[in-house]
C-alpha cells in the first residue's frame, strides 16, 4: 500500500490518482522505489520457524546494528539477553532490556506497534519474533506469525509496518 | 496458391446462386476457344477449378467453410497496461488495461438502413418549452434519416400512444403533422412507452436493420423500473440498442445508466430543452455505419487477479456493467473505435511469477453478413523483485484523471446516502480543486457552489448533482477524442 501525500488515504500501489482527493500518485511512486537499498539481501527464500530456541544470555553483549534508510539513522545496540523493538521506551526498574525506539524514524506514522518485535540471542543464534504487532513484521519481504522465532542473519531486511529497517552483526 | 479466391475468378460474391455460377462460367470460357490459349495457362486452369468445386454443392460447403477463415479480419483489438512489471510485495496492486476495438481502415462504408424507435416523455411536466423544442428536434432529426430509415414515434405518460406506426422516412409530411398533434398530460410511465415502441420495432425484419430506440424522459418513473430493466435485457438479445436522455433535474439517473447497459448504449443529462436537438443529432450520427455489433469482453480472469472497475471511454463515456459472464460494450459504429478502460487488481504473490490476462472480444460483423468474429489479445504481468521503472502510457494517465474525477463525485453521493454529510463536503472541496487544475472552470464553480449549498443545507441539488455527474462524464470522452480525430460522419 502506498499513503497519499496530500489526504492520507491508504491506496493500491499502482495506483495512478489518489480515489480520495486526486492527487496525481505517479511521482510519489517514482520516488518511493528509488529509496529502497539493500536489494541483494531483500529477497532471501523465507526461513523456517526455530522450534524451540534455547536463550542464552551472554556475558559479553554483541552490538547489533540498526540501519534505517528512510531517515538515516544508524543504531547500535548491544544484545545480551534481548533488544524489544517499537516506539516506547517502558521506563521500570523491572524491565532493563534494551529498547530500539524507532519514534525517531516517524514509526507512529509507518505504523510500528508499541511494543512491535523482539531479538533475542539463543543457541541457534539471532532470532526475530514478532509480538502480536497491528501492521505486522517482516523478513525479507515474508510476513511472519506472530510470537514465531524465526532466525536472523546478518544483512537482512526487517520491516515494522511499512518502516524498513536493515539489520547488522 | 493464388490469394484470389473461386468467386473472384467468377467474378461472383460468395452469396451466388449455382445459376449465378453456370452463367459467368459460361460467359468466361468463351475467351479460351482456342486451343493455344488453354495450354499452361494458370488463369483458365483457375477457371476451371473455379467451377468444378463451385458447381459441387457438398465441396463448395468445404470451400466456404475454409474461406471465412482466410478471410482478413474485421475488427482488431489492441491492449496496453499501466505496467508490464510489478514490485513482489505483500499487499495488491493496481494495473490499468487501456482495450481498443478499431475498424481496418480500409473498411466499405456501406451505410445499412436504420430502424430507429422515438419513445417520447408526454407527461404533464414535460408541456411548454420541452416539449415544443422536443417537437422540433424530432423534426430535424427525421431530415437528417436516409430514404430507406424506418421511424416509429410513441408517446407515452401514464399510457403509451402510437404517433406513427413503423414508417418509411419517404412520407416526411405525414410524419411530422403526426408529431405536431402530442398534447402533454399525465405522468410517467416509462415501461409503457419502452414496449409499445420495441413491440412496434418488432414488426420490421430486425436483422436487415441497425435497431435503436431512444428514449426521453422528464421524470422518475414510478414502480416500473425492474420491468423497464428486464426488457431493456431482451431488447438487447433482439438486437435492439437503446439509449436514454433525461431532461431537467427530476429523473433518476442511476435507473437509465441500468436501462441502457444491457446494449452497451448511452444515457445522458440534457440541461436545457434546447439542447435536445445537439443530443438526438450526436446520437444518430454514424448510426447506420456500424462495424460490429453487440461486442462484449467475456470475463475470464484468472483467480490471482479481481476486476474491479470498467468503463468506456469511446466513442462514448458510460460506465461499465460488470455482472454476469460478458461485459457489454454495445456497438462499434462510424464514429471510430470503442474504447473501454480496466482496473484490475493483482493479489499478492509469494515468489516472482508471471500472470497472463487474457481478453475476449466477441462481435457480430455487419460487412460478413453478421458473422461471429472473435478478437483475442493477451498480456502478461510479471510479478519481479526490482522492477524497472516504467512510465505508464499517456493515453491510461489521462483516462484514469479524467475518470477518477467522475468516481469522486459519484463517491460523494455514496456519502450522502450514507449520511456522512462532512466526507461528502470535503470530497466536493477536493474535486473542485482538481476540476480547476483540469481548466474545467463551469464544472469546478458548479461543485463549489454545491459544496456551499451543502454547507448551509446539508444537502445537493438535484441538477447540480446531473450537471457533475454527467459533466465529468463528458470531460472523459472529450479528453480522449482530442487525439482521437476520426473522420466525421
Amino acid at each position: 500500500m502506498i499513503r497519499c501525500k496530500d489526504c492520507g488515504a491508504s491506496q493500491y500501489e499502482g495506483t495512478l490518482y489518489c480515489s480520495e482527493c486526486g492527487r496525481n500518485l505517479l511521482h510519489d511512486q517514482r520516488q518511493a522505489t528509488d529509496v529502497l537499498p539493500f536489494s541483494e539481501f531483500a529477497h532471501r527464500s523465507p526461513p523456517p520457524p526455530v522450534a524451540e530456541p534455547e536463550i542464552i544470555n551472554l556475558n559479553e553483549g554483541k552490538p547489533i546494528t540498526f540501519v534505517v534508510p528512510s531517515s538515516r539513522h544508524r543504531y547500535t545496540i548491544l544484545l545480551s539477553t534481548q533488544i524489544k523493538i517499537g516506539r516506547a521506551f517502558e521506563d521500570d526498574s523491572e524491565n532493563s532490556d534494551p529498547f530500539l525506539d524507532l519514534t525517531p524514524d516517524n514509526g507512529m506514522e509507518l505504523g510500528v506497534s508499541r511494543i512491535h518485535a523482539l531479538l533475542q540471542w539463543s543457541n541457534q543464534g539471532i532470532i526475530i519474533m514478532d509480538l502480536n504487532s497491528t501492521n505486522g513484521t517482516f523478513l525479507n519481504n515474508h510476513h511472519l506469525p506472530a510470537r514465531k522465532p524465526y532466525p536472523l542473519q546478518s544483512g537482512d531486511e526487517l520491516r515494522f509496518g511499512e518502516l524498513l529497517v536493515h539489520v547488522f552483526f | 496458391m493464388s490469394s484470389e479466391s473461386y468467386y473472384d475468378a467468377l467474378g461472383l460474391p460468395t452469396s451466388a446462386t449455382l445459376k449465378d455460377i453456370q452463367k459467368a462460367f459460361a460467359a468466361l470460357i468463351g475467351k479460351f476457344s482456342e486451343e493455344s490459349s488453354k495450354v499452361s495457362n494458370p488463369e483458365y486452369e483457375k477457371l476451371l477449378q473455379a467451377y468444378e468445386v463451385l458447381s459441387d454443392k457438398t465441396r463448395r460447403e468445404i470451400y466456404d467453410s475454409l474461406l471465412v477463415e482466410t478471410s482478413p479480419p474485421a475488427l482488431t483489438l489492441t491492449v496496453q497496461s499501466s505496467r508490464q512489471k510489478i514490485k513482489l510485495t505483500d499487499s495488491a496492486q493496481t494495473v490499468y488495461f487501456l482495450l481498443e476495438v478499431i475498424p481496418p481502415t480500409h473498411a466499405t462504408r456501406s451505410r445499412r438502413p436504420i430502424n430507429l424507435c422515438l419513445a417520447l416523455d408526454r407527461s404533464t411536466s414535460m408541456q411548454g418549452e420541452r416539449l415544443n423544442c422536443l417537437k422540433t428536434a424530432v423534426e430535424l432529426i427525421i431530415d437528417k434519416l436516409a430514404p430507406e430509415d424506418i421511424i416509429t414515434i410513441i408517446s407515452y405518460s401514464d399510457r403509451a400512444e402510437i404517433v406513427t406506426e413503423p414508417t418509411h422516412i419517404k412520407n416526411k409530411n405525414t410524419i411530422i403533422s403526426h408529431i405536431r398533434n402530442i398534447q402533454a398530460s399525465g405522468g410517467t410511465e416509462i415501461y409503457q412507452g419502452l414496449l409499445t415502441g420495441i413491440e412496434q420495432m418488432r414488426q420490421m425484419p430486425l436483422q436487415n436493420y441497425i435497431n435503436h430506440l431512444i428514449l426521453l424522459t422528464d421524470g422518475h418513473t414510478y414502480g416500473d423500473a425492474d420491468q423497464c430493466i428486464q426488457l431493456a435485457q431482451k431488447a438487447s438479445q433482439w438486437n435492439i440498442g437503446l439509449s436514454a436522455f433525461g431532461i431537467g433535474s427530476e429523473w433518476n439517473d442511476l435507473f437509465l445508466d441500468q436501462l441502457v447497459a444491457p446494449s452497451g448504449g448511452r444515457s445522458a443529462y440534457i440541461a436545457e430543452p434546447t439542447q435536445i436537438i445537439d443530443f438526438l443529432q450526436d446520437r444518430i450520427k454514424g448510426l447506420g455505419i456500424v462495424h460490429g455489433r453487440n461486442l462484449r469482453l467475456k470475463k475470464n480472469l484468472p483467480e490471482k487477479v479481481t476486476l474491479q472497475y470498467g468503463f468506456k471511454l469511446l466513442p462514448f463515456a458510460q460506465p461499465l456493467e460488470l455482472e454476469g459472464s460478458e461485459i457489454k460494450l454495445g456497438n462499434l459504429e462510424g464514429k471510430g473505435g470503442v474504447s473501454i478502460l480496466l482496473e484490475i487488481l493483482f493479489h499478492p504473490q509469494e515468489h516472482e511469477s508471471k500472470i497472463t490476462i487474457p481478453f475476449e472480444i466477441t462481435a457480430e460483423i455487419t460487412e460478413q453478413n453478421n458473422q461471429q468474429q472473435k478478437l483475442s489479445a493477451q498480456i502478461q504481468i510479471i510479478h519481479a523483485n526490482n522492477p524497472p521503472a516504467a512510465e505508464p502510457p499517456q493515453d491510461i494517465v489521462k483516462a484514469v484523471r479524467m475518470l477518477n474525477m467522475y468516481r469522486m463525485n459519484e463517491k460523494v453521493w455514496e456519502d450522502l446516502e450514507a449520511g456522512h454529510v462532512g466526507a461528502a463536503a470535503t470530497r466536493l472541496r477536493r474535486l473542485t480543486t482538481r476540476l480547476l487544475e483540469a481548466g474545467e472552470i463551469q464544472l469546478a464553480q458548479q461543485a463549489n457552489a454545491e459544496t456551499e449549498r451543502l454547507a448551509n443545507v446539508g444537502e445537493l441539488s438535484e441538477e447540480g448533482r446531473k450537471r457533475l455527474k454527467f459533466g465529468t462524464r463528458a470531460m472523459i470522452g472529450q479528453t480522449m477524442k482530442i487525439e482521437d480525430t476520426h473522420d466525421p460522419l
